[in-house]
């Protein structure tokens, strides 16, 4: 698997001010989640990658290639930046257009781009309206549709959630999930962690201007020693159970909260929920319910971010 | 009726008391109604009552409600702690109270040392703590949140869900969530409106409008899914595999089964649970029920 | 041994009446105003420049004013001094300017309506705020010009004491009349600038054509135009100075009619604004 943007050591200041410190992270192919909490360095990693800001330190590639300066780069790439100020007085449709012709689009070929665009994103009902008349998730969707419609191999979208609605919500998602089934790549940020859940299991968790854990979300998760892994499972004998369960030498603790529940806690969960079906099929007890409540993006953060 | 747009039109809602989520697309007459409620729009016919005040006199409502807004709304060049007070001075607290007041909500909220700076040097999410903490400071027995996570990072965001919930879960306070992160108003709400085009399209216990197939089961299975469903079935039981997991339909010793299964297949079991439709695919199902009924 | 966890509720007690909560709003208002260096130091000259060429000219009014008759109508030259118009307009674009934009602008009005007090109640408060600095231009120098002069022993006290009267009424005139201009002006944008320019276009642009235009094509009607022209003629009429160019009942009929309609604009226009923005 080639990585779409990697990383390598990026540092990037705002004279005193840290936008990245020593960032180190690859970037694979379809979408992957950038989560962390705000002033973490997320816009800035998205403006370094779309040459709007030169690194002052450190190797960053898209595509293999420098962003910075580098014009033909650009055209393979769609971005979408987190503030919502759009062009009030153009329509959805002109504004798309007018994106696309700075893409050196003729103005036939862009106004058919534009179009298909707007109607990927579910805007095709108001393309011919100004967009200061535009909610906050069309908005969005515009930006989405603008980002999309010069066909580019990456998209890059800094929150591209943020106040909308929950149609919009859906819309962009699907969207989103799309473009990467059909080959795209994409590289998001959200403040939402269970949003980008539903669509990757890939993310980049950045922290202070660094990258402080990158990959699948379980895989990471495993990896934190730390925190013991938590299942509760709701069953009519949580006592006996617990019994059976203790003999595993990776459960850390067994704890009765009610008298149907019992959390168990497990330096392995794979090893876990490998012997567990063999234990409660041979005990014949019942387990009516299984969940974990901190196999989660929202945990990970919580474990690694604090 | 604003202009020639009727915002919200021939709207019955009866909320219980308790946590409410107030839930609706983009123009679907929530922020109209959160208006009507704070008695700051009069209906132009029919009359609506909160805490047993008619909303056509703002004041004695408005003595009972805390509102915290969406956007920003705080005098940059005020202390933390000089607003909240100041705030509080103008429900209706006297000088000394309104202090203590303050001091109490901003320690509630988790607003330390930074209550005597300058909220224009505040983060979002502090700020979005005195948002909340002005809300509080007369301790009305109505809260109005408008989007209260809008802009916070996840670890504000779970600071600001468990300040909501501690003060939904407080005897004789209610709590209206305005939110479009249905998650959210799904772990912190009882009772739900959804609101479309001016309209409740529907409204009751959350659990009961989304226990729609209780009894259905979904497991979450590591391994072969389908070969999983297979087995089900032909145990005789109604099963298939979706991307979010094998949906089995629930009878008598069903998890038993399901473990033996596992066993057999050397599948991992992950999640295990009644099956339940999440608030959004709810929503959406029904928001897009009340369009297509619109267009026809 | 005892254990109290904080909590969160309030003790119950009564909310205080409205008008507590108005003045709450006055109070921190006006306290915030004068922690501004920029408004002592004009309220502090404004008064003093006033007081002292007033005094100074009632002391050599033989040299100055020649022909001036040392009776109530002298108080017309404090009245009539160029400063009082000056030193208005910088406190209304100082203080006043500010304070119904800034609350658009940081849409603080959201907070302060989604109180338990109405818009009236707002509006009312704000030109609480804003009455009594600009009345301490507008009414303090000619109320402390008469004490001044009656204490030095150059007027009687009787006379002195009219002026006072006198002054109170016609500065409150004009601070009603600046406080609701004012308000409207802030009401309508969110940039105090903006606002503050206005005052300034409001005294200088109208008062200037107007004083140049009415000589030049000799109509001295357009001097009802300016609100300064307009109050001029009302204090003449007052203290009985000579000389004037337009009737003072038209005149301060045209300052109050502008005060009540300004006052209403602003209004209207609270109502319009829509705090709860969606």
């Amino acid at each position: 698997m080639t990585a779409v943007a990697e990383a390598a050591g990026v540092s990037k200041w705002y004279g005193e001010v840290l936008g990245l410190n020593a960032f180190t992270a690859s970037f694979g192919t379809g979408i992957t989640g950038l989560v962390g909490p705000n002033g973490a360095g997320k816009s800035t990693l998205f403006k370094l990658l779309i040459g709007q800001l030169h690194a002052n330190q450190g190797t960053l590639r898209l595509f293999g290639e420098n962003p910075w300066n580098n014009v033909p780069l650009m055209r393979r790439l769609g971005y979408c930046p987190e503030h919502n100020q759009l062009y009030g007085w153009l329509t959805g449709q002109r504004f798309v257009e007018a994106l696309l012709r700075l893409d050196g689009m003729s103005t036939k070929k862009a106004s058919t781009a534009a179009t298909a665009a707007l109607k990927v994103v579910g805007l095709s009902g108001a393309a011919h309206r100004p967009t200061r008349t535009y909610s906050r998730g069309m908005r969005q969707r515009a930006k989405l549709a603008q980002a999309l419609a010069h066909d580019p191999d990456v998209l890059i979208l800094d929150e591209p959630l943020s106040r909308s609605d929950p149609m919009a919500r859906f819309q962009i998602l699907r969207t989103i999930s799309e473009f990467a089934k059909d080959g795209g790549h994409v590289i998001m940020s959200t403040h939402v962690l269970y949003e980008v859940e539903r669509i990757t299991q890939n993310i980049v968790l950045i922290h202070n201007g660094k990258a402080i854990a990158s990959g699948d979300i379980h895989a990471i998760r495993a990896l934190i020693d730390e925190h013991p892994h938590a299942v509760r499972i709701e069953t009519s004998h949580p006592r006996q159970l617990a019994q059976a369960l203790a003999r595993m030498d990776h459960v850390v603790s067994l704890e009765v909260p009610s008298e149907d529940t019992l959390l168990i806690r497990t330096r392995k969960p794979d090893a876990f929920y490998k012997e567990l079906p063999g234990i409660v099929a041979d005990t014949r007890l019942d387990v009516r319910a299984l969940e974990s409540p901190d196999d989660s993006l929202e945990a990970v953060f919580r474990y690694l971010v604090g | 009726m604003f202009g020639e747009v009727r915002a919200v039109d021939d709207l019955s809602v009866a909320i219980p008391e308790g946590a409410i989520g107030l839930v609706g697309p983009n123009g679907a007459g929530k922020t109209t109604f959160l208006r009507l409620l704070l008695g700051l729009v009069r209906p132009t016919t029919g009359t609506a009552k909160v805490l047993g005040h008619n909303i056509a006199e703002g004041v004695p409502v408005r003595e009972r409600i805390g509102y915290m807004p969406e956007h920003d709304c705080l005098i940059p060049d005020m202390t933390g702690v000089g607003l909240v007070t100041f705030m509080g001075r103008v429900s209706g607290l006297d000088a000394d109270t309104a202090i203590s007041r303050a001091h109490d909500v901003l320690q509630f909220v988790g607003v330390e040392e930074e209550r005597y700076r300058k909220i224009a040097e505040y983060s979002t999410g502090m700020k979005q703590k005195i948002k909340l903490a002005q809300a509080m400071v007369h301790d009305p027995q109505l809260y109005i949140f408008d989007e209260p996570t809008t802009g916070l990072d996840p670890r504000g965001r779970t600071e600001m869900l468990d300040l909501v919930r501690v003060i939904a879960n407080s005897p004789g306070r209610n709590v209206v969530l305005s939110s479009h992160l249905l998650p959210d108003v799904e772990t912190i709400c009882k009772y739900i409106v959804i609101l479309d085009g001016g309209h409740q399209i529907a409204a009751g216990e959350l659990r009961q409008l989304l226990s729609g197939s209780a009894d259905r089961l979904r497991i979450d299975v590591r391994g072969d899914r389908e070969a999983f469903a297979q087995r089900l079935r032909e145990t005789g039981l109604e099963a298939e595999a979706t991307p979010t997991g094998v949906h089995v339909a629930r009878k008598p010793g069903v998890e038993g089964v399901i473990f033996e299964i596992a066993k057999a297949l050397g599948a991992e079991v992950r999640y295990m649970g009644r099956e339940i439709r999440s608030l959004e695919e709810f929503f959406l199902e029904l928001v897009e029920r009340n369009e297509a009924a619109v267009s026809v | 041994m005892s254990i109290s966890l904080p909590t969160y509720t309030r003790r119950e007690m009564p909310l205080l009446g409205r008008r507590h909560r108005l003045r709450a709003i006055i109070v921190t208002g006006l306290r915030r105003e004068f922690k501004r260096p920029a408004v002592i130091v004009s309220t502090l000259l404004g008064v003093a420049l006033i007081v002292i060429t007033s005094i100074a000219i009632l002391l050599f009014a033989g040299l100055f004013l020649p022909g001036q008759a040392l009776d109530l109508s002298f108080f017309f030259v404090p009245a009539s001094n160029q400063t009082v118009l000056f030193f208005i307009t910088l406190m209304a674009s100082l203080v006043g300017s500010a304070l119904i934009a800034d609350d658009l602008n940081s849409m603080a009005l959201t907070l302060y309506l989604s109180r338990p007090i109405t818009h009236a109640d707002y509006l009312v408060a704000k030109a609480a705020i804003l009455a009594p600095l600009i009345s301490l231009i507008a009414v303090l120098p000619l109320v402390l010009t008469p004490f001044v002069a009656a204490l030095l022993g150059l007027f009687s006290w009787t006379i002195a004491l009219q002026a006072i009267g006198l002054a109170v009424l016609l500065g409150s005139l004009f601070t009603a009349f600046y406080t609701s201009v004012t308000l409207l002006l802030s009401s309508l944008t969110h940039r105090k600038s903006y606002a503050a320019a206005g005052i300034f276009a409001v005294t200088f642009g109208l008062t200037i054509p107007a004083e140049i235009l009415s000589i030049s094509i000799s109509n001295p009607a357009l001097l009802y135009a300016s609100p300064w022209e307009d109050y001029l003629a009302v204090a003449r009429a007052a203290f009985g100075a000579p000389g004037g160019q337009i009737d003072w009942p038209w005149a301060l009929v045209i300052l109050l009619a502008a005060t009540l309609v300004a006052a209403s604009l602003t209004y209207l226009r609270m109502k319009a604004v829509e705090v709860v923005a969606g």
